[in-house]
């Protein structure tokens, strides 16, 4: 992020005390998901741990509590820098599983880092029809800029693009780890 | 609503006779779909998609009344729009703000809309959509709700953990109420209390609205959104939960929390004893059954389908049967 970005939003952040204010009026959401060829218990191993995001190639480290219980929350450190650094914290909001599946939000995130707000998520594993896996990864959100006529960094287009980028990186790094299905 | 000319007294019956003689026509929902730029006209009894509108400016705000006009608020394009139930655009206008909610008052010929960003509401002409006052409130109002007397408008001011009342005769600020944190959506009971879900508390407050009191305050699920009402009961939504809280009207108990969709949001009665509810995720319309407290339809809309409103315009609308 460009220090002009850095600079535009903590200005923009200045006028607006309090974490809990007005967001975008419309909520964006994004679904992605990948087939791979390992079986989904050998992918929910890996990735169903809410306390090991360590498959996602943005994760460096990580620190939490709770394990996998409900309310269990979670810091993701995304450099070497770790808490100095740009991080993300979560908390588990749904956790089953028996559908390997868990839902998570951002308690919080500087914008600077992800461009949105009121960020909320599910990542499920599924069998695959002919074998393997299917990971879907979707999530609902609000563009960074709380207030009306967003700058173009923080619109609701950047923050579909950040947030896809995320996705992605995530998800690729499964496909290279478990392998593509065969057909 | 809107001034007409009298229809003549002869017309007026054949038509009413002719409604009578008909089966109970059904309740037509009109969803704003926020991320498709949309709105899906449904058929409430057979989930048939009888049309599909191009609504540009992510629609959410929505407000049907009787005589069938559909009002819409675009937030991204800051634009309201009056259409006829066949999709033809009446009256446009575009504010300078923050347009999200909307409500109406039939009897005054007015409509109510909600400025998120300027801690205001705007008057308008329910005919011509121009502005005729502007009404001050606290922090990001959203939702509106219109009494069932027509006395009282309702408004959520979501950063002020508020709510407040006006007189909807003299535009005059009642009363404001505090409620729990983070109130969005709003709506009157059929006994003229109001409920408020507060999406930062996970609860609702139940309001006597004139007098400004709050008479109760039940937990809900997860991010309440929306509240509708059937069969003597009150349905609340519940976004991250994806589920729908039941309280029964008479002594306010919880009676059931039924799975719907995805993010859950806008709801509303229909006119047979159900509940038709928006799930912004699944692109879908989850319709119950308010006496069994079942699921029994699920109806495909267009993309994001907010509904935020009273979206349901009724088979028979009154005054249409003796």
């Amino acid at each position: 992020m460009n220090r002009r970005t850095l600079l535009m939003t903590g200005a923009a952040a200045a006028l607006l005390p309090g974490a809990a204010l007005a967001h975008g009026p419309t909520r964006q959401k994004l679904t992605t998901s990948v087939e791979v060829a390992a079986e989904p218990a050998d992918v929910w191993a890996v990735i169903g741990d809410f306390q090991d995001m360590s498959w996602h190639p943005a994760v460096v480290s990580q620190t939490g509590e709770g394990g996998n219980e409900i309310d269990a929350t979670r810091v993701l450190y995304l450099s070497d820098q770790g808490d100095a650094g740009p991080k993300i914290a979560e908390v588990l909001y749904k956790y089953d599983a028996s559908k390997m599946t868990y839902s998570y939000r951002i308690t919080d995130v500087a914008v600077e880092v992800l461009p949105v707000t009121n960020y909320s998520s599910h990542l499920t594993v599924t069998a695959r029809d002919g074998g393997g896996s299917v990971v879907e990864w979707r999530g609902a959100f609000y563009r960074g800029y709380p207030n009306n006529d967003p700058p173009p960094e923080l619109s609701d287009e950047a923050a579909l693009e950040a947030v896809g980028g995320v996705y992605k990186a995530g998800l690729d790094a499964l496909v290279e780890r478990f392998g593509a299905p065969a057909s | 609503m809107r001034p007409r000319p009298d229809a003549p007294a002869g017309l007026a019956l054949a038509l009413a006779m002719a409604a009578a003689a008909l089966p109970a026509a059904a309740d037509t929902g009109f969803v704003t779909c926020q991320n498709g730029d949309a709105l899906s006209v449904l058929d409430l009894v057979t989930g048939e998609e009888r049309a599909r509108w191009s609504v540009p400016g992510k629609p959410a705000g929505v407000a049907v009344v009787p005589d069938g006009d559909v009002f819409v608020v675009s937030p991204g394009s800051k634009q309201v729009r009056r259409y006829s139930t066949a999709g033809e655009v009446l009256a446009e206008t575009r504010l300078d703000g923050g347009p999200i909610g909307v409500a109406v008052d039939p009897a005054r010929g007015r409509i109510f809309v909600s400025d998120w960003y300027n801690a205001r509401l705007w008057v308008l002409s329910s005919e011509t959509l121009e502005t005729l006052a502007t009404l001050p409130a606290d922090a990001a109002p959203a939702g509106l709700a219109v009494s069932p007397d027509g006395a009282w408008l309702a408004a959520a001011e979501r950063d002020a953990d508020a709510v407040r009342i006006y007189h909807t005769e003299t535009l005059t600020v009642a009363r404001v109420v505090g409620v729990g944190t983070r109130p969005f959506g709003l709506g009157f009971a059929p006994d003229g209390r109001l409920f408020v879900g507060n999406v930062g508390s996970n609860d609702v407050t139940v309001l006597d609205a004139p007098l400004g009191e709050v008479l109760a305050t039940l937990p809900v699920g997860d991010r309440p959104y929306g509240v509708g009402f059937a069969a003597g009961r009150a349905f609340v939504t519940n976004q991250y939960a994806s589920t729908v809280t039941v309280f029964d009207l008479g002594d306010l108990s919880a009676l059931a929390t039924i799975d719907v969709g995805e993010y859950p949001e806008g709801i509303a009665a229909t006119g047979d004893g159900h509940v038709a509810v928006a799930n912004w995720f699944d692109n879908s319309l989850s319709l119950i059954d308010a006496r069994t407290l079942e699921v029994t339809a699920t109806y495909e809309t267009c993309d994001g389908p907010r509904a935020f409103g009273a979206f349901i315009l009724p088979g028979n609308p009154p005054g249409v049967l003796p």
